[in-house]
């Protein structure tokens, strides 16, 4: 639908009634130029962009796996939605996370297809005392490279968490409602509503403000956090460990708001965002889905942030899909026991997930930047944290990476792996060309091999 | 308001003496109440001789070191059951060899005797737990306020409900519930939301003049009093705001952050104005311009976003007389060391567990006079405050979670095959159940009502959907309600929370009922189970699919009870309407519980549960109230409090505030364990 050729920022901004500063950015920089070795970012290339989106209950992998690898692969039918983008993107099949499995703990699939989905951690299994994960690839990235825009990174989803009972077998909800997680005890909230979302990313100033009360109210915030932060210092030193493990995520937030001020300071001559508020979250979850891609579509445009997570639902979401003529519920069905009636619903699921990724690909592809696209300059990951929903198993995982990473990924094909590589292996591949480079993370071993030819 | 706090100090040594004083008498009425206690050596010899060797003749084929079975490994245990860490383990043990559950009916049984003696040597091991040894009274993580506390605490501090809270991303639950301090976690876009939010309300706040004259409560008289006046406003709010007396140096912090923003902002040149002090006066007049720097909103707007404010902050030891206290403690060799909660501290669990809320003045009036520890204080507190409107928190936040009525806003029977359920028929299930746990707080009812009340409240919409006649209106009313629905479990509500979108579930209803009910959760499935097929009626009716799913004998050990009380409840469809028939089969609820009880019908089923299950039910209510209370999950020395709160329920007829009144004067609620114990 937005694949039509030439055509302009403004217009399609337009469409959707903002008008705002785009930053220009210079031309790709062709991987050539680069040297073989290097896939880190070249000094003045356009910024690079990574976001995580995670799908729940896994998927009826028969069709979902291309049957040949290499260029020229067939879509097979979940994936056909995808046919505009093929040549973008790579199917990545054979990834494992190790740590999403018991290892002793248990029941809790679920739970734990969520919190090792980017960190690769194996979770502490409690529902309440103690919860521990991992650091994860975003915020990995965020935590080094996000001081380049205004927010280091956004975390957004369309259910929020569960507001009461249990989660998953002794797994704090906490670790099925988030992927992003900033410590290992800091899970980020992520934003439901697409109106908070615009806000936060867009609605920095007030609409009349002039410029000298702008000044003034950054100037208060700043003398606040100071305050606050001297508080906080005070007291940790008074304080037991759990408790100045709170305070510590209290600091880091503080710090993080100074530095968006900062930012908003540096921003103060752009113009104003003049845009129609989006509603809050649409009855219909299609229209939600569609808005919350919408705002990663502009985040990255504006470079408000580079670094951004999406979960299309919570891990083991029961929600129905009543919009495609299915109205049991997705983690229902995900127990399918090989009946073919809840296999075909479950692939009409994992379609309808699909289209709106697709959605999403061809609104990144219709934005040109420098010589080619933003999506160019993306890398998309897309996939579950379990492989197929009855068997609960967390190998051979489904994921796929969009974009071209600019210019350093040699997408339009399928790549199958040995069993048992680390899906870790492909975050830290992911980070390298962020220029946020890792020494490992969660079971990785290495980098992964075969995104270039 | 709370006068000087150095008062507040000198006072506190004496406070502390008498509730140790206090805590003492208590703690030996509690040991009297007990059975008594079989020394744990004679326990050990009993274990070695009875227990392990059946284990290992009948458990260790599955329950061994190596990949066992639900995870269980049994061969740990050797020459103890190490009770006083895995008490919770053990009753489960007892209580699947009990009801014949242990071992499957594949492998092969112990013959009665056998059973008994293992059965009693298992019991001797859980009757050894101590409590009358050190006291372990836990330790609670500070605790970020929660969305709701957030709202209710803003509006009690300023009295207006913006309900600022609204936007805050939601809070994760653990334990069940959103209030448990190590799961609410501070992001940074919380952060930057309290900021937000802290300067909204300060505007807000002050164009509203009632909410105004609650922060500024002293005015100016002349110039020279400005700064006086402004202090005495600052301690004024931060005093209700941090929930405690602050100390002076806290207050000047506060003014030092207001002199220098006064001090530098641009408004400075503008207005020529470089004292830093205006009256409020002025502060009216200024009119069009952006107040926001205005002394008092500043500083306002800072305190609102200070983690005194945000975090319920218990210390370890901040106070002298308290940490003089704790040496003596450690010396006299306690091996964990305790502290007393201050009064401050009390009124603010107090009011945080019943209102979701700061403490009012009467609170924070008792806690100054020192008089909040007093068992008769705390028990017309409780009183008081469940008499309160803002008890209605107990309703939306404990009941909505503990029932999982929040759940009921996101639900969506198929329409298809549930056509009659709507938007309203939703909002009145909710309120029916909301109205009923309303009215056992209000009219202090037994807690047994929520397995036997043979009322209700209902609407038209409701009474149409339950069958009963004469219901005119949209106004809920008590009704008798007809033969079969009895208690809460026969609400459309929870009928509908456990059911899927196109069909009922016995299954979930009966592991909802286990769990929440009678705290007898079933350990989940294994994965790649096989799964009941929807709508395949060929294969006989949903019950009859069930019973040959679960052919399988180490399916049935935990379905046998699960499915006994899920079908009992079959004759409520998945949005709880009546019926007598699914599909073309006729329901059959009959059923049977551990230890040969029958049952023909839903309302038998609830009296057998009633009758029979009333230690289970109440303890788990307890347990639910307690955790939700303190905002932690409870360890093994919980089970102590527990025990006392269910004495104490006990003799006055498992009365809701019998319940309430227990947990406040329980050790957790009253005590700390300190650094080294974490």
């Amino acid at each position: 639908m937005l694949t039509r050729p030439q055509v302009s920022r403004r217009t399609l901004l337009r469409g959707l009634g903002l008008t705002l500063a785009l930053p220009t950015f210079d031309s790709l920089t062709p991987r050539m130029a680069l040297g073989a070795t290097s896939v880190a970012p070249a000094p003045g290339a356009a910024p690079r962009r990574m976001a995580c989106i995670f799908v729940p209950n896994g998927v009826h992998v028969p069709d979902w796996i291309p049957s040949s690898t290499g260029f020229g692969y067939q879509l097979p039918y979940i994936l056909e939605p995808l046919a505009s983008v093929r040549d973008d993107m790579l199917i990545l099949s054979g990834l494992t996370h190790d740590r999403g499995r018991a290892n002793g703990d248990g029941p809790g699939d679920h739970a734990r297809s969520a919190s090792v989905f980017l960190t690769g951690a194996q979770p502490r299994k409690t529902d309440g005392s103690n919860i521990r994960s991992g650091i994860s690839v975003d915020q990995l990235a965020a935590q080094q490279i996000g001081g380049a825009t205004r927010l280091p990174s956004l975390e957004l989803g369309c259910e929020a968490g569960r507001g009461a009972g249990n989660c998953d077998s002794g797994y704090s909800c906490a670790y099925s409602s988030n992927i992003s997680w900033a410590s290992e005890s800091t899970p980020v909230g992520k934003e439901v509503n697409p109106r908070l979302a615009f806000e936060r990313l867009f609605a920095s100033g007030e609409s009349g403000e002039t410029r000298r009360s702008r000044q003034e109210r950054i100037a208060l915030r700043k003398s606040i956090l100071d305050y606050v932060a001297d508080d906080a210092e005070r007291l940790q030193k008074q304080l037991g460990r759990s408790d100045q493990r709170k305070l510590d995520e209290y600091l880091s937030g503080v710090r993080q708001v100074e530095r968006q001020i900062e930012h908003s300071e540096q921003e103060s001559k752009q113009a104003a965002v003049e845009m129609d508020l989006p509603p809050g979250i649409p009855q219909e979850y299609a229209d939600h889905l569609r808005l919350m891609l919408d705002m990663m579509v502009m985040a990255f445009q504006t470079d408000s942030t580079r670094i951004a997570t999406m979960m299309f639902a919570n891990a083991g979401s029961n929600r129905n899909y009543r919009h495609i003529g299915i109205p049991d519920g997705h983690h229902d069905l995900s127990h399918h026991a090989g009946d073919p009636v809840k296999h075909a619903k479950i692939r009409e699921i994992n379609r309808f997930h699909i289209s709106q990724l697709a959605y999403f690909l061809q609104r990144l592809k219709a934005i040109p930047e420098g010589e080619g696209t933003l999506l160019d300059n993306c890398m998309i990951l897309y996939g579950s944290g379990l492989s197929d929903g009855n068997r609960h198993n967390h190998e051979n995982l489904p994921i796929l990476l969009a974009g071209r990473g600019g210019g350093t990924i040699d997408s339009g094909r399928h790549v199958a792996y040995s069993t048992e590589t680390p899906l870790c292996n492909l975050f830290l591949s992911m980070l390298d060309r962020m220029g946020a480079p890792a020494p490992y993370i969660g079971d990785s071993t290495g980098k992964l091999t075969g995104l270039q030819v | 308001m709370f006068g000087v706090s150095l008062s507040v100090l000198m006072s506190y040594r004496t406070i502390v003496a008498i509730a140790v004083m206090g805590a003492a008498l208590l703690w030996d009425a509690r040991v009297d109440a007990q059975p008594p206690i079989p020394p744990v050596p004679e326990a050990d010899a009993l274990f070695v001789q009875q227990v392990a060797p059946f284990l290992a003749k009948h458990c260790y084929s599955c329950h061994g070191s190596e990949d066992a079975e639900a995870d269980l490994s049994l061969e740990r245990f050797q020459d103890s059951a190490n009770i006083q860490e895995e008490y919770a383990l053990w009753q489960r043990v007892l209580r699947m060899l009990e009801e014949r559950e242990m071992p499957p009916a594949d492998q092969p049984q112990p013959d009665e005797e056998e059973l008994h003696a293992v059965g009693l040597a298992v019991q001797a091991q859980l009757d050894s737990f101590d409590c009358s040894g050190e006291q372990r009274p836990g330790r609670v993580t500070i605790r970020r306020l929660n969305r709701a506390e957030y709202n209710n605490t803003i509006r009690d501090l300023v009295g207006v409900d913006f309900q600022p809270a609204a936007d805050f991303p939601s809070d994760d639950v653990g334990h069940g519930f959103d209030n448990i301090a190590d799961v609410l976690s501070m992001s940074p876009i919380l952060l930057e939301k309290y900021l937000a939010a802290a300067e909204t309300i300060v505007d807000q706040a002050f164009e509203d003049p009632e909410a105004r004259a609650k922060i500024e409560r002293f005015s100016a008289e002349s110039r020279d009093q400005r700064r006086e006046t402004l202090e005495k406003n600052v301690r004024a709010f931060v005093e209700r705001a941090f929930r405690r007396p602050v100390s002076d140096e806290e207050v000047e912090r506060v003014l030092t952050l207001v002199d220098a923003v006064r001090g530098s902002g641009p408004e400075r040149g503008r207005r020529g104005r470089g004292d830093g002090q205006r009256g409020a006066d002025e502060q009216r007049e200024a009119g069009q311009r952006r107040p926001s720097n205005e002394p008092l909103r500043l500083a306002c707007t800072a305190i609102l976003t200070s983690p005194h404010f945000l975090f319920r902050i218990e210390q370890d030891a901040e106070q002298e007389g308290e940490s003089e206290l704790l040496t003596e403690a450690a010396a006299a060799g306690d091996a964990v060391s305790v502290r007393p909660l201050n009064d401050y501290e009390i009124a603010t669990r107090l009011a945080y567990f019943l209102w979701s809320s700061m403490p009012d003045e009467e609170l924070f009036d008792l806690a100054a006079k020192g008089e909040l520890r007093q068992t008769p204080t705390l028990h017309a507190q409780v009183e008081r405050m469940l008499a309160d409107p803002k008890a209605r928190a107990l309703v939306d936040n404990f009941a909505g979670q503990w029932l999982q009525l929040r759940d009921v806003a996101s639900l969506s029977p198929d329409p298809e095959r549930y056509p009659a359920f709507d938007e309203e028929l939703r909002a009145a299930m909710l309120q029916e159940t909301e109205l009923f746990f309303a009215a056992i707080i209000r009219e202090d009812r037994s807690v047994l009502d929520f397995l036997g009340a043979d009322f209700s409240y209902v609407n038209e919409r409701l009474a149409q959907h339950y069958g009963i006649a004469d219901v005119q209106g949209q106004e809920f009313r008590r009704v008798a309600l007809p033969a079969q629905r009895r208690g809460v479990l026969t609400h459309a509500s929870i009928l509908l929370l456990t059911s899927n979108p196109t069909r009922t579930s016995p299954v979930k209803r009966g592991q909802w009922i286990l769990d929440n009910f009678l705290g007898e959760p079933p350990p989940p499935p294994p994965p790649g189970i096989e799964e009941l097929e929807d709508d395949d009626e060929t294969l006989g009716s949903l019950r009859e699919r069930m019973e040959q799913h679960r052919a399988n004998p180490s399916c049935a050990v935990c379905h046998r009870q699960m499915d006994a009380l899920g079908f009992g409840l079959e004759n409520f469809d998945a949005i709880g309407a009546w019926r007598e028939t699914d599909g073309r089969f006729a329901i059959d609820p009959a059923g049977e519980l551990p230890g040969n009880q029958h049952f023909s019908s839903p309302a038998e089923l609830m009296q057998v549960l009633a009758e029979q299950k009333r230690e289970a039910f109440t303890r788990r209510l307890a347990e639910k109230l307690l955790t939700y209370g303190l905002g932690r999950g409870l360890g093994p020395y919980d089970r102590c409090a527990v025990n006392a709160v269910l004495d104490h329920a006990a003799a006055e007829e498992f009365r809701f505030s019998a319940l309430v009144k227990a947990i406040v004067i329980s050790d957790p609620f009253l005590f700390r364990e300190l650094k080294g114990a974490e």
